[in-house]
């Protein structure tokens, strides 16, 4: 899972460095990109690509291992054991995904253990959805079946982007993404049409999860040099509102066809434009929430932080075999 | 003390707050391995991932982990990032053959049969090489066969008179081949998963009966 290249946290007038650029390799750059060639690791690359792809790959990851913990905690008391398994199967292959993204990123020449201690420290961000609380089965649900299929969205147009590793992982995932949807799909859909409790927790946490579903894909991009820039290098794929729009066409009709209502009473397609309509999500809470102030950051990173803490005794035993050290980064 | 909604989380007994952890040093990281697989019996090896492990065969450990986990694999290789040496990447139409500059001596007179040819091969101090194709930017190396040389330079004439008339080449991978560990054939059921494990496949869910007689419900009864 994921949210949006986020390029709105970049200040409108920053530099975009391209001035220091060799003209020449930024002209050959420019040109395989258009000609549809994906850029790998050894490749000349402008400085703001790769800040900005190792921005995006590195956030997407976390976000893939912090999203794992709401579901996750969910997997013993799952009703019943085919559901137990599935969602421990799940949460398998979404900490799979965030290490394949890890590889990618390190590609581009941080490494691996530098970003994690970013994640803990606060330092780099993910997925603001993962700061609210899963405080049922079905707001796990939720989570498996509508920000999956936000992920979707947003990993469907960034394996279409310019850099081969990034998408070398992506195929993978997008592979595993079919199984999540799916299985989040049938979890809604069996509480949904099930006993009147089973419908009342589900529209509940429907309910509970519409605002921050709203803000996953991130606010309508500004226009910007950087925006244009990164749309034309491939690294940004597709606007957050194009995104936002396009799950919404999707999805809409799928909640409403199993009788859950969506809390939003301006939610509406107009015809004329082809755009949905719909209350302007609180950007004010999602700024304060990525920022820390979100009912489970703090749990979020003291649960990862404990994880990495208990897991330093191994480490230390395996690299004990290790006679020099021998880190480099990935090729691919 | 950390306080959550989550019975489980909050039975650890976490601290509200801690200080920043320390950045690790450099180089105070796992060494970099690279991941072949084969999807299935008889179909070449390709390159799927890296993964960071102290020792070869703990790197294969989490290999067969990692990308064997949900697809299918017949056989894994594994081998030490720096063990692989490369030429530059060119486009998706060229060969990077065509850029090398130096060419092998040519050997006078007939050549010897294989067996004798092998034979002198190791005499003289050369091993197998593996070589590695990229057809096309963001896709996977492909093993295309193997050499035998005395270095990864030779290697890699080696391999661009064995295969240098295939097209495109966009970037090659030479590795010696007694730095490649191997999955063994005598292992092989290590790959085979048990066929119970069907709910992790997006096939194994139908949902649309239900939708339908759901709605069907509704229908019958429109009051509710
Ligand atoms: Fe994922
Ligand atoms: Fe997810
Ligand atoms: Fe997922």
């Amino acid at each position: 899972m994921y949210g949006s290249a986020s390029t709105h946290d970049i200040p409108a007038n920053a530099s975009t460095g391209l001035e220091n650029e060799d003209p020449q390799l930024l002209a050959a750059f420019e040109a395989r990109i258009a000609r549809g060639e994906k850029i790998e690791p050894d490749d000349y690359m402008p400085a703001l690509y790769r800040k900005q792809l190792i921005r995006m790959i590195e956030q997407h990851a976390h976000s893939e291992i912090i999203g794992s913990l709401p579901e996750g905690t969910w997997i013993t008391r799952a009703p019943g054991f085919r559901r137990k398994m599935a969602q421990m199967a799940k949460v398998q292959d979404e900490v799979g995904h965030a290490q394949l993204l890890y590889s990618a990123a390190e590609t581009l020449g941080k490494t691996r253990e530098d970003m994690i201690t970013d994640l803990i420290n606060g330092k780099s961000k993910y997925s603001n959805v993962f700061n609210y609380p899963t405080p049922t089965w079905a707001d796990s649900n939720v989570i498996s079946w509508l920000i999956d299929a936000g992920a979707i969205v947003n990993q469907m147009a960034n394996a279409k982007g310019s850099y081969g590793p990034y998408c070398r992982a992506l195929e993978r995932i997008c592979a595993e993404e079919s199984f999540h949807l799916k299985y989040g799909h049938d979890a809604v859909v069996h509480m949904a049409t099930g006993t009147p409790t089973q419908r009342r927790m589900m529209q509940e946490a429907l309910n509970r999860w519409w605002p921050p579903i709203m803000t996953f894909f991130g606010p309508a991009d500004k226009a910007s040099q950087h925006t244009e820039i990164l749309m034309r290098w491939k690294v940004k794929m597709a606007s957050n509102d194009d995104c936002r729009q396009q799950f919404l066409d999707m999805y809409v009709p799928k909640i409403l066809e199993i009788g859950l209502t969506i809390p939003d009473p301006n939610l509406r397609k107009n015809e004329e434009t082809g755009r949905w309509e719909y209350t302007e999500p609180d950007w004010e809470e999602l700024k304060r929430v990525i920022n820390g102030d979100g009912p489970c950051n703090k749990e979020r990173l003291a649960v990862r932080r404990a994880a990495e803490d208990n897991g330093a005794w191994v480490r230390r035993a395996l690299k004990a075999k290790q006679q020099a050290p021998k880190y480099v980064r990935p090729l691919a | 003390m950390l306080t959550s909604l989550d019975p489980r989380i909050a039975r650890l007994g976490l601290p509200d707050s801690q200080p920043t952890i320390e950045p690790k040093e450099a180089l105070d990281q796992f060494e970099t391995f690279e991941v072949f697989h084969q999807k299935k019996d008889g179909t070449a090896y390709a390159y799927v991932g890296p993964v960071h492990a102290p020792s070869a065969d703990v790197a294969f450990l989490f290999a067969k982990e990692q990308y064997s986990r949900r697809f299918p694999c017949t056989g894994m290789w594994v081998t030490p990032t720096r063990a692989i040496s490369l030429t530059r990447y060119v486009g998706d139409t060229e060969s990077v053959y065509d850029t090398l500059t130096e060419s092998l001596p040519t050997h006078a007179g007939a050549a010897p049969d294989e067996s004798m040819q092998q034979a002198e091969a190791y005499a003289r101090g050369e091993e197998d090489y593996a070589i590695f194709h990229l057809k096309k930017r963001g896709k996977a190396h492909v093993h295309v066969g193997m050499v035998r040389a005395a270095s990864p330079a030779e290697a890699l004439l080696q391999a661009k008179a064995a295969f240098g008339e295939q097209r495109p080449v966009v970037n090659v991978w030479v590795v010696r081949w007694a730095d490649v560990l191997t999955s063994d054939e005598e292992d092989r059921d290590i790959w085979s998963t048990t066929p119970e494990k069907k709910y992790r496949d997006a096939i194994a869910y139908k949902v649309q009966d239900r939708i339908d007689r759901f709605k069907q419900e509704q229908a019958a009864s429109p009051a509710n």
